[in-house]
């Protein structure tokens, strides 16, 4: 388990780093925190010519708060975000789903570019960043352009990140409404594995306690972490009533088409996802209620 | 209880912990020995397939690379490894030759500067393979016409038997009812932290190979010598090497066969570390892979008349020693139950599959597993408590030494107040409360009891049951006590440690005898050409052998005390007193001499020794397991091993019936393995032992996919619990003394271990009772509990 030859370069800026990937193209990998790059490595299973470590791009790690918005430069650590009161309040569902983010251990290490970038279909942050719509910037050399979290995921480990391009930042949206609420839960075998399925969800009630705006996904239920802001929408102006939304949460399964592996089928994946969304729409509910 | 001890059964700080605490632990891979190469391995990639040609050359001109060896040369220049049981056609060696007989057997070893580039070259080494059948499923296995995984064997059975202890037949036709059912217990093992590592020097002038290796093993270093064909005294296994974890697995007998050829051949230090890769794919360390056709007569009242069970254990492509753990669970096959008559069929079967190895209790805690799970399908069949089911046919504290229907008497328990005292720990009725409030409350809730032995005290009956070739009827070990000029002790034991506690072990048992502070009291490891005969810490044996040797060495050494004392006193023995080291005339505290005037008289004054006393102050025991050295009757009886500990264990766990999902709430054990020589490493051995179990009942297993490949080759699949998976544990201390060992010990190195998986499947099927579902196969995966409740919810 050692990895196959590569050569090693340091950027010291985000200009350096993106010359680096210019000049290298594919057979460049940047390496943030290393939690999921260096054990493909040491596999064998990734094989990179270049390995270009952005830890030490200051620019690159930072939390600031928009007025719409919290952008997070993509290499700051995921237990950094964690611990930031001020974000917790603004962007809760992003401190609800780090916390099932792998172990405090590997959190100190992991960067937020990092898991979204990685883009595995059952991880936390991407499922996060498809539910609120984050934006994610991506830097080249001659260029930022900024790719919706629609159009960024476009299958298991693939992004719309071009190989000259290094992720920046990304932009959280922060929703006004007062009576918000939010909640993530997952259902994996052991605690900080990889989830078979996860749900989030955030939603806005009005002063009559009716949802004046909602949002939810699942995670693991196919290539790409789902959205659905359709059925969302059939719960705005209802009073989330149970029946309401577990209709809901069912179409939502049945409209996924998730995979079976060694420890779920498809069947229990639909199963899963029914369960776990009527209870992050329901406990987001609750949360909202009790900003009464 | 343990009042009469001054250091036996106190806690006190372990010799082990500040080494291993302060990080100055010195295992397999800080043995740098300048000039080391480096091996990597070359593995199948099929589960069956014809070597067509191996090519070596691109491998052979990569950068730092010394050698490639295949299995042609290996082979030809090396002896096969040793099979536990009559089947000498089943070869065995570290490479593969010709064929390959599961996917990641090693095909190749690649030899280099270092293991990055040994790895480099191990992928530019080209095999052409061609395709052969392959059978995964142990029943297929079985079946008549299927792929043979060793043609010359004849057959894919290594070993079935047919036992009969007394009149089953009679008790099946007798006895009011009957049940069958299957239970399952999946492939999982020991993983350790560390995988198996090896380092070997040959040294051409003394013609002797230095091995260092990560080991856990009886007669390794014979065994490596033979291989080798080399005279025993040829090989030299340093014991003074830390493991970093085992539990039956660290025997790498292959790794080191293979290392040391390449040190002979080569002229330098060789070395190999597994990676996770090759441990979990191709280190032979799975275990028991073995399902159960359980049947039981009883009767109305609860009694058990007769048990027959029907065990198939799939040993994977190749047989060391793991047919053998089908043999020990012979000793103690009616778990701790009055049951008369007993059918016991042992089928071990090769597969595709990574070969099987010992693990912690070496096939004891799936047998117990059925036989719980036994247990309580009786008590629901006949809609009796789980817990009257047990009270009525334990075995009574008064029935000691009991002798079981397979020919080994246990000798000490008190399972009745065990089973009570973990009840009452429990808080039993507030729990039975708990349980019901959460199932009206619409939740899956349960509660699971077993109760169950281990059996202690490692003599290898076994071998001469399953093999009449193999006459081992002995399975001793011993102790070196010294002491030195200075008045201090030292005590030499000739194997290695795997996470046991040998040295506090030791020096708290010779340091009891001798009356000294055991803080003071040094324990090396000798290596394997100046070391007493030992059969290495398996088979829960070493508070017992390695305990009981010790003591006997230290008491020589008294009675040489007390002899130098009488011929100065000019008295008889009988009129002194030892005490702390020194010896005294009874009644005349002035009339003494000290520990220091003793020691310098043994080794200076010649003159003031008694005659036929040697110089010097040394003692050595040799010790045979007690009750030992049977030879079993014609019909398969013999005393197994000579102890007995009981656990007797309660769990409370919730099954989330939308999702599956199991949670322990609560975990008690009650244990008795006799008096504890160091209680701290009895409780950390049975807080281990329950992870493991829980790992094994929930989470554990190797799995294999249908076209041959292990599933599970990495942490990502392979699931050991880990802290958050684990509840609080609670252990409740008994203790009643056998009879049969210095001290009144048992042994506990497999203690929680064979009682949790069973606790568990059962507490799992008292939450699926309502439902009327069942689950019988571990490990019960969130997705099986899952599958299980649908099933059960849609009829
Ligand atoms: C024990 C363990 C448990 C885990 N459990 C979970 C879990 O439950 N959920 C989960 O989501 N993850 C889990 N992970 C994986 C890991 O924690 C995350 O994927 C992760 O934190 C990735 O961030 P990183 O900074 O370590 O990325 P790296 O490993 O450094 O990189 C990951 C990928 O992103 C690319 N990349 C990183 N930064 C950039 C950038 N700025 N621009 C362009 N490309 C970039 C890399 O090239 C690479 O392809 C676990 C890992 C471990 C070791």
């Amino acid at each position: 388990m050692k990895a196959a030859p590569f050569e090693y370069v340091r950027a010291g800026s985000i200009g350096e780093a993106c010359e680096v990937l210019q000049r290298e193209g594919d057979a460049v990998k940047v390496v943030a925190g290393g939690q999921s790059l260096i054990p493909m490595m040491a596999m064998r299973l990734v094989r990179p010519g270049w390995l270009l470590d952005i830890n030490e791009i200051a620019a690159l790690k930072f939390v600031a708060m928009d007025k719409d918005a919290v952008r997070i430069g993509a290499c700051t650590r995921q237990s950094t975000v964690e611990r930031d009161q001020e974000l917790a309040a603004r962007v809760p569902l992003l401190r609800q789903a780090l916390a099932w983010v792998g172990h405090i251990q590997t959190r100190n290490r992991g960067t937020i570019g990092g898991s979204i970038v990685h883009a595995d279909p059952c991880a936390e942050l991407p499922l996060v960043a498809r539910v609120l719509g984050a934006r994610m910037v991506l830097r080249s050399t001659a260029a930022a352009r900024t790719v919706e979290a629609d159009a960024f995921f476009s299958g298991p480990m693939m992004t719309a990140t071009d190989a000259n391009e290094c992720l920046e930042e990304v932009q959280w949206p922060a929703w006004g409404e007062r009576r918000t609420g939010s909640a993530f839960t997952e259902i994996s075998n052991r605690h900080g594995d990889f989830a078979m399925v996860s749900a989030a969800a955030q939603l806005s009630l009005g002063d009559d306690g009716r949802c004046v705006r909602a949002a939810f996904g699942l995670g693991g239920m196919g290539q790409t972490p789902l959205a659905f802001p359709q059925l969302a929408q059939r719960l705005v102006g209802t009073r989330l009533e149970d029946e309401i939304v577990k209709s809901v949460a069912h179409d939502a399964a049945a409209q996924s088409d998730p995979g079976s592996d060694l420890f779920a089928t498809a069947a229990y994946r639909r199963h899963l996802a029914g369960v776990l969304a009527a209870r992050v729409i329901s406990a987001a509910h609750a949360q909202a209620g009790s900003k009464g | 209880m343990t009042t009469q001890f001054r250091y036996i059964g106190k806690h006190r700080r372990t010799k082990e912990d500040p080494r291993f605490v302060t990080g100055r632990g010195r295992y397999a891979a800080d043995i740098a020995l300048p000039g080391t190469k480096h091996v990597a391995l070359v593995a199948s990639p099929h589960p069956s397939a014809r070597i067509v040609s191996i090519s070596t050359d691109a491998a052979l001109a990569a950068p730092g690379v010394l050698t490639v060896l295949t299995g042609d040369e290996f082979c030809a220049r090396t002896d096969p490894l040793y099979v536990g049981v009559d089947a000498p056609k089943v070869t065995r060696y570290a490479l593969a030759r010709g064929v390959v007989r599961y996917a990641g057997e090693w095909v190749a070893a690649v030899v280099a500067d270092t293991r990055a580039l040994a790895e480099d070259a191990a992928e530019l080494v080209e095999v052409e393979y061609e395709s052969l059948p392959f059978v995964i499923d142990p029943e297929a296995a079985l079946a008549p016409g299927t792929h043979l995984i060793h043609p010359d064997h004849g057959t894919n059975v290594l070993y079935r038997r047919k036992f009969v202890w007394g009149p089953v037949e009679e008790a099946f036709a007798k006895a009011d009812h009957q049940l069958a059912f299957r239970a399952t217990w999946g492939r999982s093992s020991t993983v350790p932290i560390e995988t198996f590592g090896v380092t070997a020097r040959w040294d051409p002038v003394a013609e002797l190979l230095d091995v260092w290796a990560s080991i856990q093993m009886p007669k390794y270093p014979d065994q490596t010598a033979r291989a080798l064909r080399l005279p025993g005294n040829a090989v030299r296994v340093h014991f003074d090497v830390d493991v970093g974890g085992s539990y039956g697995v660290k025997r790498g007998i292959k790794h080191t066969v293979l290392v040391g050829y390449l040190a002979k051949k080569l002229g330098v230090p060789v070395r190999l570390i597994e990676d996770r890769l090759e441990n979990m794919r191709g280190g032979d360390m799975h275990g028991p892979d073995r399902f159960f056709d359980m049947q039981v007569a009883f009767d109305r009242d609860g009694t058990i008349r007769g048990m027959k069970m029907r065990a198939v254990d799939d040993v994977g492509a190749y047989a060391g020693r793991s047919p053998l753990q089908l043999g020990k669970p012979v000793g103690a096959i009616c778990g701790p139950y009055q049951i008369h008559a007993i059918e016991y069929e042992p089928t071990s079967v090769m597969t595709n599959k990574t070969p099987q190895e010992a693990v912690r209790g070496f096939g004891q805690s799936p047998t117990n597993f059925a036989i719980e799970r036994a247990m309580d399908r009786v008590a629901r069949q006949l809609g009796m408590d789980r817990i009257e089911l047990r009270r009525k046919n334990l075995i009574r504290r008064d029935q000691f030494p009991y002798l079981i229907p397979s020919g080994s008497s246990y000798d000490s328990g008190d399972y009745h107040t065990v089973l009570d005292k973990a009840l009452e720990a429990s808080g039993y009725p507030a729990l039975v409360r708990m349980r019901d409030e959460a199932r009206l409350a619409g939740r899956l809730a349960g509660i699971g009891v077993a109760t169950c032995l281990e059996p202690s005290g490692g003599n290898a009956s076994f071998e001469l049951l399953f093999n009449p070739k193999n006459e081992t009827t002995t399975w001793m070990d011993s102790c070196l006590v010294r002491v030195d000029l200075s008045g201090s002790i030292t005590g030499v034991m000739g194997t290695s440690s795997s996470g046991q506690g040998h040295e506090t072990l030791v020096s708290t048992v010779v340091g009891e005898i001798l009356e000294r502070d055991p803080a003071t009291i040094r324990v090396i490891h000798a290596d394997s050409l100046n070391a007493l005969p030992s059969n290495s810490p398996v088979g829960s044996r070493m508070a017992i052998m390695l305990g009981g040797a010790a003591a006997g060495a230290a008491r020589k050494i008294r009675d040489a005390l007390v002899a130098i004392a009488a011929h100065n006193f000019e008295c008889s023995p009988e009129d002194l007193e030892y005490r702390d080291g020194n010896v005294g005339i009874k009644g005349a505290p002035s009339k003494m001499l000290s520990w220091d005037q003793l020691v310098e008289i043994a080794h200076r004054k010649f003159h003031k020794m008694p005659p036929g006393l040697d110089p010097g102050l040394q003692a050595q025991f040799v010790w045979e397991v007690p009750t030992g050295g049977g030879v079993p009757t014609q019909d398969g009886r013999v005393q197994m091993y000579p102890c007995y500990a009981f656990e007797a264990h309660v769990v409370y766990v919730e099954i989330d019936p939308d999702t599956g999902k199991p949670s322990i709430r609560k975990y008690v054990c009650g244990h008795d393995c006799g008096v504890m020589i160091s209680p701290d490493i009895v409780h950390g051995m049975t807080y281990g032992g329950i992870a493991h179990g829980i790992g094994a009942s929930l989470y554990e297993k190797f799995a294999y996919t249908e076209d041959g490949q292990l599933a599970s080759g990495t942490f990502m699949d392979y699931l050991i619990p880990s802290s958050m998976e684990v509840p609080d544990i609670h252990i409740v201390d008994h203790c009643t003394p056998s009879p049969l060992t210095t001290f009144g010990q048992k042994g506990s190195g497999e203690a929680g271990y064979l009682g949790a998986p069973a606790a568990i499947a059962n507490a799992i099927n008292d939450a699926l009772d309502p439902l009327g579902a069942s689950i019988d196969t571990l490990p019960m995966s969130h997705l099986a509990l899952w599958e299980t409740i649908t099933k059960a919810t849609k009829m």
